[in-house]
């Protein structure tokens, strides 16, 4: 070996070294730059890896009937949630497989949870079983993003009690109302009828938060420092609802196989005692996991069992309006209670409208009772001619008609109650006439209203002309212990004299004991005030209505039916009514002739001459 | 696992191994066990720690499996010393021929893991047939350039002949789809070149293109920068046209050619793969996963790290190949700036002391085999460890001596035990030279 390449091998063995040291000085200053420099960039980015903030249902509020009974509580169901971002498709037959599902159906919704959220938790399957929960909870070590939450679905204590329409029942947030809302999480459930709507945001309560450890595979290891920073779930507040649990099992078994609506209400509070709308869904089959062969089936169901007639259908009140037609004739100071008309069996305006009371004199006391046309004819003729329509229709809308109760209910109807407005409206100005406003006077032509709202007006009239607002809920109780109360206080109806009243109370009285109440609703335990009614349809049978307050006096009771299709009121509604007075006032039935008439009632047709 | 025989010494021979002791290399024996040491203690918070329960079984069993490796390595150190230093050099061309048949065995029958087939099951023995080759093809390059008349790799016929001694391996290692590998084998070209004389210029041409590959894909500008700086050093330190010219040339065709390949030819994900290093958030859930994870995992360890067994990056499974690959994020992160520093400071100590070793030889073989075997070293550490840190593209290459692998450990230990014995033998040269 030469000197020269000795020198040159050892030079080359100092460039190696120094090269060595140098690119080791430029990881040293990239380990000071990450470790130093950027620790508070890394630090915070490894804590939050690590760990996951996870939402706590809260309990959903429950709700009690008027004596306490509890009418809707909660029941746990097992779910599996899924976070599509640690999800590994590949482990797609496993869990098929472990669910006892297709895998075609995992993978359908491992996809719409993608859709929703790559990072979101979601739930992929609700409602298992908790076996199969069991399963699921020990292989999860297998199964990356999915996890697994325990939630509760509506439970309904008391057995055969339905009140769907009142109760309501929730469904998953669509997905608007889940982007729109920040308080809603894909999955959660939120009230879509009844009360469970009404008071969604009292009902919900109020999300806790944790703070869990996760792994890369999105699996849950844990709390936080032992829960340190949770923050627990706040209930949800319970309603206490003025229902009597009792009259609505009743009202329901009556209701049974019929179409139509009844509302029962107390007449000093407006608090709502029972109501039914038939036929109704069943409840607990649209609580927890959708049954979607029952609700397709409810929703095609010509029958629309969904639909709440008792506060939704607007029917005309038919004769079940002449009672606060009288009213507004003594007070507007046409008639007194001796002003005396004679019908002729027929009302000539024009021409002649008919009228199946017997012909004879008749006063406003007798006119309610045998309620003959031609009397509510003349006046409502002379209504619309010595005042107007905007007038009649300004007192009639003071009682709750043509306009919303505020009942604590979604999707109520304003029913229909015309003024020259409307007229014009619909028909166009000036082309309309006597006609058009004589019917109002029968509560036929224009005139709807639904069994709420002739509920309202009847226990109005009942309670000597004090204003309800109808309503479920009398108080909410917070989950600290605050209870806030929703009655609202009853006012006069400024324009109501109670000596008037009292002459309209009478007359119904005597459709009880004399007019075409007497068959059925008549009771010897109480004194019943009504009023029988029938409404014109033209696409078949006619409508039955009845109305009713008991005892005359100081009424307890208001209850409104309508049954449709049924024919003639005072033999399809006013059988139903009566059972409710009597239930509710007596406390038991002691007609059972009554109540297997009603429970085996086929609508007739024959001609009723107190009509 | 050889198939000559292995020339045991003489014990009556005048230097027997015992007898000249002293003139074992123990600093770098002691820095072995040390860096071995370090990579047990990783390996064990990634496979053993509260880590342990997300991952499977055989996983869990590497630390063992290493623990096990390191025995047999141990031995393998110490039986080395008793071979002559002649069997490595008088062996090198059968070692290397060998070597290649098994490369191509291995490419037939081979075991597919992660994508590369580079492992060839014999009965009960599994070995990564790429590793065994470093060796071989170190021992037959030092041969061949050493036995060359004048020693010289100015000589274009013994350059060209040294380059494709170490050409054919890398293919084979890129057949098998081993891209990390086959990066290690490429460096081996331009730093035995150099040593056997290359001149400077001409060295720093050949490496040239690496440097300014990567700053193109930084920033061509960067790139652009670099070719010119590059050139104007090749132009002093030569000072011949030619070269300088096409250095410049090669220069800006490689700076234009990296930016046609990213934006027209590389397919977006691919591309993604190659920027992420640059910015890792580009692709969050893909590429940059690994890097972002990597570099949080380092990052968030601080002055002292989170405490061993404690890095929630590590022991929640947030980082991928957290024993081989990334297992130096482990050490980042558990023992923070004070530990990841002291094993670089460590790996570059070894990486000079066995450069010292070869600069204290007499005899051009043992110095080449020594040099080769620490670049060898060298360029895993640096790829390993720039990876990790996003210093450069990641590239999938163990960390020697901390990374698990049994295959691994025991063929970087046998480099190791052959540097160490012709560093101990260096008196017996002077007879056979």
């Amino acid at each position: 070996m030469t000197r020269h390449k000795k020198k040159r091998t050892e030079l080359s063995i100092r460039i190696f070294q120094l090269i060595i040291i140098l690119l080791g000085l430029v990881i040293m200053g990239r380990l000071f730059q990450l470790q130093i420099l950027d620790y508070e960039t890394y630090e915070p980015l490894s804590r939050e890896n690590a760990l996951r903030q996870q939402n706590i249902n809260p309990a959903r509020g429950l709700i009690y009937d008027r004596s306490g009974q509890l009418l809707v509580d909660n029941k746990p169901i097992y779910s599996i949630t899924i976070t599509p971002s640690a999800y590994e498709p590949k482990k797609t037959p496993l869990l098929a497989d472990l669910l006892g599902v297709s895998e075609v159906e995992v993978r359908q919704r491992v996809r719409e949870a993608r859709d929703y959220s790559w990072y979101r938790t979601s739930r992929l399957f609700t409602e298992i079983d908790f076996k199969t929960f069991s399963v699921i909870q020990e292989n999860i070590w297998q199964l990356p993003g999915i996890g697994h939450q325990v939630e509760s679905k509506r439970h309904y204590p008391v057995d055969s009690l339905q009140a769907s329409h009142i109760l309501g029942y929730l469904r998953e947030v669509s997905k608007e109302e889940y982007l729109e809302q920040q308080h809603y999480h894909l999955g959660d459930k939120t009230g879509k009828t009844g009360l469970e709507k009404e008071y969604e945001s009292q009902l919900r309560g109020e999300y806790g938060t944790e703070y869990v450890v996760v792994n890369a595979m999105g699996q849950n290891l844990g709390s936080y420092q032992e829960g340190a920073i949770d923050e627990a779930p706040e209930k949800g507040a319970n309603l206490h609802t003025t229902l009597d649990t009792e009259l609505q099992l009743l009202a329901e078994d009556l209701m049974e196989g019929k179409r139509g609506g009844l509302v029962a209400l107390n007449p000093q509070t407006g608090g709502i005692l029972s109501m039914v709308s038939a036929p109704q869904y069943d409840i607990r089959r649209l609580s927890g996991r959708i049954d979607s062969d029952y609700w397709q089936k409810i929703n095609t169901d010509p029958d629309n069992p969904l639909f709440s007639r008792a506060s939704s259908s607007r029917q005309p009140p038919g004769s079940t309006f002449k009672p606060l037609m009288g009213l507004m004739g003594l007070e507007l100071g046409i008639i007194n209670q001796n002003t005396t008309i004679y019908n002729p069996g027929y009302y000539s305006r024009g021409r002649r409208y008919n009228d199946l009371a017997d012909p004879g004199q008749y006063n406003i006391g007798k006119a309610i009772q045998e309620s003959s046309n031609t009397f509510f004819f003349w006046l409502m003729d002379k209504i619309v001619h010595s005042y107007s329509i905007d007038r009649w229709n300004e007192l009639a809308s003071s009682f709750g008609l043509g306009r919303s109760t505020n009942v604590d209910l979604p999707n109520e109807t304003t029913g229909i109650l015309p003024d020259s407005t409307y007229l014009n409206n619909l028909l166009g100005e000036g082309t309309w006439g006597i006609g058009d406003q004589l019917s109002l006077g029968v509560g036929q032509g224009f005139l709807a209203a639904s069994p709420l709202q002739m509920a309202t007006v009847t226990a109005q009239i009942g309670n000597g002309g004090y204003a309800l607002r109808p309503h479920l809920v009398h108080s909410i109780s917070q989950s600290d212990g605050t209870v806030h109360y929703t009655d609202s206080d009853t006012t006069k109806i400024s324009w109501v004299d109670s000596q008037n009243i009292d002459v309209i109370k009478n007359g119904m009285r005597r459709v009880v004991t004399t007019g075409s109440g007497r068959y059925y609703a008549n009771l010897d335990s109480v004194a019943v005030a009504g009023k029988t009614g029938t409404a014109q349809n033209p696409h078949g049978e006619d409508h039955g209505w009845f109305v009713c307050f008991a005892p005359v006096d100081n009424p307890r009771i208001a209850v409104a039916v309508l049954l449709e299709n049924s024919g003639y009121g005072s033999i399809s509604a006013a059988p139903v009514a009566s059972l409710l007075v009597e239930k509710y006032i007596t406390g038991e039935i002691n007609r059972p002739h009554v109540y297997d008439y009603v429970k085996d009632f086929e609508p007739k047709t024959e001609d009723n001459p107190d009509e | 696992m050889y198939t000559i025989t292995l020339k045991i010494l003489n014990p009556r021979q005048r230097t027997t191994p015992m007898s000249n002791i002293g003139e074992y290399n123990w600093p770098l024996t002691t820095l072995w066990v040390g860096l071995v040491t370090i990579g047990l203690v990783a390996i064990y918070s990634a496979t053993q720690g509260p880590v342990a329960e997300f991952l499977p079984a055989y996983i869990q069993v590497n630390f063992y499996k290493q623990l096990i490796s390191f025995g047999i390595a141990l031995m393998l150190i110490v039986g080395l010393q008793y071979v002559s230093p002649r069997t490595f050099r008088e062996g090198s061309y059968v070692f290397y021929v060998v070597g290649l048949l098994l490369m191509v065995l291995t490419l037939i029958f081979g075991r597919e893991v992660n994508g590369a087939t580079s492992w060839l099951v014999l009965g009960p023995l599994n070995l990564q047939t790429s590793e065994l080759m470093k060796i071989a093809t170190v021992l037959a390059v030092a041969n061949y350039l050493t036995s060359q008349r004048n020693l010289s790799a100015e000589n274009l016929k013994t350059a060209l002949t040294t380059v494709l001694i170490i050409l054919v391996p890398t293919v084979l290692v890129f057949m098998q789809n081993d891209s990390g590998t086959a990066i290690i084998f490429l460096a081996l070209i331009p730093v035995v070149l150099f040593w056997s004389g290359l001149p400077y210029g001409i060295s720093l041409f050949i490496i040239s293109p690496a440097i300014i590959g990567y700053l193109s894909i930084i920033a061509w500008y960067w790139g652009l920068a670099a070719a010119v700086f590059l050139t104007l050093l090749v132009f002093i330190l030569q000072r011949r046209t030619w070269l300088t010219f096409t250095s410049f040339a090669t220069g800006i065709l490689l700076v234009i050619g990296v930016q046609v390949a990213l934006f027209q030819v590389l397919q977006p994900h691919q591309r993604a793969r190659i920027e992420a290093f640059t910015n890792p958030s580009f692709d969050p859930q893909g590429a940059g996963w690994n890097i972002i994870q990597a570099k949080t995992a380092i990052g968030s360890g601080g002055l002292y790290g989170k405490g061993y067994l404690e890095g929630t990056q590590t022991q929640l499974r947030f980082l991928p190949e957290q024993w081989t690959d990334f297992i130096f994020c482990v050490i980042g992160e558990e023992f923070g700036f004070a530990g990841a520093g002291f094993v670089v400071l460590l790996l570059t100590g070894f990486t000079i002391v066995l450069l010292r070793s070869a600069a204290n030889h007499k005899h051009p073989f043992a110095q080449l085999v020594i040099v080769s075997v620490a670049a060898i070293y060298f360029t895993h550490f640096f790829i390993n460890i720039g990876s990790a840190t996003a210093l450069i593209p990641v590239i999938g290459v163990p960390l020697p001596f901390i990374s698990y692998g049994g295959s691994a450990l025991i063929t970087n230990t046998l480099m190791l035990g052959i540097c160490l014995n012709l560093d101990f033998h260096k008196r017996q040269f002077s007879i056979y030279r």
